[in-house]
């Protein structure tokens, strides 16, 4: 009898573990509509404004001042053999004798993302600007009605997944190079069924970590979490209790109080060890190896939109750029839970003119803002798993995808493509790279 | 005789009559006045209901430090932490860590635990003061109060932090 009713308990216990369903935050049942294509992904904003004809195209200077000297300066990312003279989008050797910009870095990959991924070598963006653009990337949409001071006014790919696949506030990353630009607005949107309760978490390593979040930070006090945060939060609790009778409470992201710990834990840590990681890799990889995000942006913009007053700092950091990129891709292979099954994607928000404005720089070479036509020539690279590698997609005739794909994409990665889709709020062409890859 | 007599009645009833006649005309024109009792309309609210809006993060650190310290802030150090606060996605955790890393500078200004379990009213009253700057109600004495009373390790910087992470110490 006692048997019997043993077998009968735990055959009930795991009938009830498999059938029932996993509530998410949106109310559904069930995370997934379709498996998951990979368990990570990164999305890499090559952003700044990267002008087609020294990216894909590989015309160095050749297109843009009349100096007849092709090559390849993203030689991470692309195939193809570097510039062979006029060498200035390099580091700048110590030796005072030697030009400015004369050293190239060196390759970081074995194989390029070209040979292990997936180039759509013409992508159209769907907007010129640079704050716009990274919102479209991040909301799947360009509204016309979206200022440059305002948090995206569509739910971001971040709220979607963390709302409708059940990410953790710490699953999300956003890793911005500034606190300027409106950067750091772009973690959440202000959408009322979305907005900052499904945000991801951010930071601007420059500042977080620099002199400012070291003044500020640094010598914050670890409460003990039963016996003093207990205390403080229940009293928090009690205050806001009786100020939310009126309303106007500060919405958060959300972070639990374990995720709370473990954010304050990861940045004492790194301020103990006088560990700075001031810059968008660096802080990348600490991110990487504590929280092992399952999505993460991160924004490689620093110094590329230069190219309005100075040409030469734009190849050095499209150059730096690519280098960085070819990091982040060797960092994800070793860390452990990231290394092959994560995806990575990698693209800018939007490209840069065709004709030159009249600012020379050192070299006197022109600048080049971003707002005709040829500023909707963008690229993306793909690498992980379930993209077939060494294929190209798309050419100058026949343009391949959308910056805006950017969200369908990261939800099929994730197995919620048809959730997000079907909420109405992407782009009418919006289509994910997968798609596109049949 | 008689007739003076007569005459003098007459007179006299004449004086009554117009008196009569007076009274009964100014009474008649006297408007009836009643007495009515009625209670002010007086719409109810919290001490806390006018503060909708909300602090900017220069505010915020300002009058966090010139709480917290006693004294103004630096420029430069408004800077610091407004921009450190930009640089975190989570704004209540950033002013979690900023708040205990004001806790840890041996400068700040907080009652001593003593203070605060023996004179729980006065500790209270100034604290409502200092982070709300409206006085405590009843309600919230009561709890707070035998909360202390009952948890004997809280602190009197548990409180100040929580007044300082409270949502309406965000708003003005």
């Amino acid at each position: 009898m006692e048997r019997r009713k043993f077998i009968k308990k735990v055959g009930l216990t795991t009938a009830s573990t498999v059938i029932l369903p996993y509530i998410l935050p949106s109310g559904r049942l069930f995370a997934q509509q379709s498996s998951a294509l990979a368990e990570h992904v990164v999305l890499v904003i090559f952003g700044g404004g990267v002008r087609q004809q020294e990216a894909v195209l590989k015309r160095y200077l050749s297109d843009s001042q009349g100096v007849p000297i092709e090559g390849n300066i993203m030689y991470n990312m692309l195939e193809g053999a570097p510039p062979s003279d006029k060498i200035v989008y390099g580091t700048t050797p110590s030796d005072p004798e030697a030009t400015a910009g004369s050293e190239p870095i060196p390759k970081v990959l074995n194989e390029t993302l070209q040979k292990q991924g997936a180039l759509f070598q013409e992508v159209r963006s769907t907007s010129p600007g640079h704050y716009n653009g990274l919102v479209s990337m991040l909301q799947g949409n360009t509204i016309t009605s979206q200022g440059l001071r305002q948090k995206p006014l569509l739910p971001t790919i971040f709220e979607y997944l963390r709302k409708h696949a059940g990410f953790k506030a710490t699953d999300t990353w956003f890793v911005g190079h500034t606190i300027r630009n409106s950067v750091p607005l772009l973690n959440h949107s202000s959408h009322p069924e979305y907005g900052a309760k499904y945000g991801a978490n951010f930071f601007a390593p420059g500042t977080t970590f620099g002199a400012e979040g070291r003044t500020a930070y640094a010598n914050a006090k670890t409460y003990h979490p039963e016996e003093e945060l207990s205390h403080i939060y229940h009293l928090t609790g009690f205050l806001d209790d009786y100020y939310t009778n009126i309303g106007s409470a500060l919405v958060n992201l959300n972070n639990t109080e374990e995720e709370k710990i473990a954010i304050k834990s990861f940045m004492k840590n790194l301020y103990d060890t006088g560990t700075y990681p001031t810059d968008v890799i660096s802080c990348a990889y600490h991110l990487f190896d504590e929280f092992k995000p399952k999505f993460t942006v991160v924004d490689f913009s620093a110094g590329v939109d230069g190219c309005h007053g100075n040409f030469t700092g734009y190849l050095r950091a499209m150059h730096k750029a690519d280098n960085q990129v070819g990091q982040i891709w060797n960092k994800i292979q070793s860390t452990p839970g990231m290394a092959n099954n994560t995806i990575m994607m990698c693209l800018p928000e939007c490209g840069r003119n065709l004709n030159p404005n009249p600012i020379k720089d050192e070299n006197d070479w022109f600048g080049y803002d971003h707002s005709d036509a040829n500023t909707a020539r963008i690229f993306n690279i793909m690498v992980g798993p379930n993209v077939q590698p060494n294929m190209v997609y798309g050419n100058e005739t026949s343009p391949k995808g959308l910056s805006v794909d950017t969200v369908p994409t990261i939800a099929e990665a994730f197995g919620i493509k048809d959730i997000v889709m079907n909420q109405g709020f992407l782009n009418g062409n919006a289509r994910s790279f997968f798609d596109h890859m049949g | 005789m008689n007739m003076h007599t007569s005459h003098t009645l007459i007179k006299r009833v004449a004086i009554n009559m117009l008196l009569f006649l007076t009274l009964f005309t100014l009474n008649d024109c006297k408007k009836a006045e009643e007495d009515v009792f009625e209670v002010n309309q007086v719409q109810v609210k919290p001490p806390n209901a006018n503060k909708q809006k909300e602090k900017t993060a220069e505010q915020y650190v300002a009058i966090l430090y010139t709480n917290l310290f006693q004294k103004g802030i630096s420029v430069n150090l408004l800077v610091d932490y407004t921009e450190a606060i930009m640089s975190m996605g989570d704004k209540r955790l950033a002013h979690e860590i900023l708040v205990s890393s004001f806790m840890n500078n041996p400068a700040v200004i907080i009652p001593s635990d003593t203070y605060m379990r023996e004179q729980t009213d006065l500790f209270l009253d100034e604290a409502y003061h200092r982070f709300y700057v409206r006085p405590i109600t009843e309600a919230e004495r009561t709890y707070l109060t035998n909360y202390i009373n009952n948890n004997p390790d809280v602190k009197a910087e548990h409180l100040y932090v929580s007044f300082a992470l409270s949502n309406e110490y965000l708003f003005y």
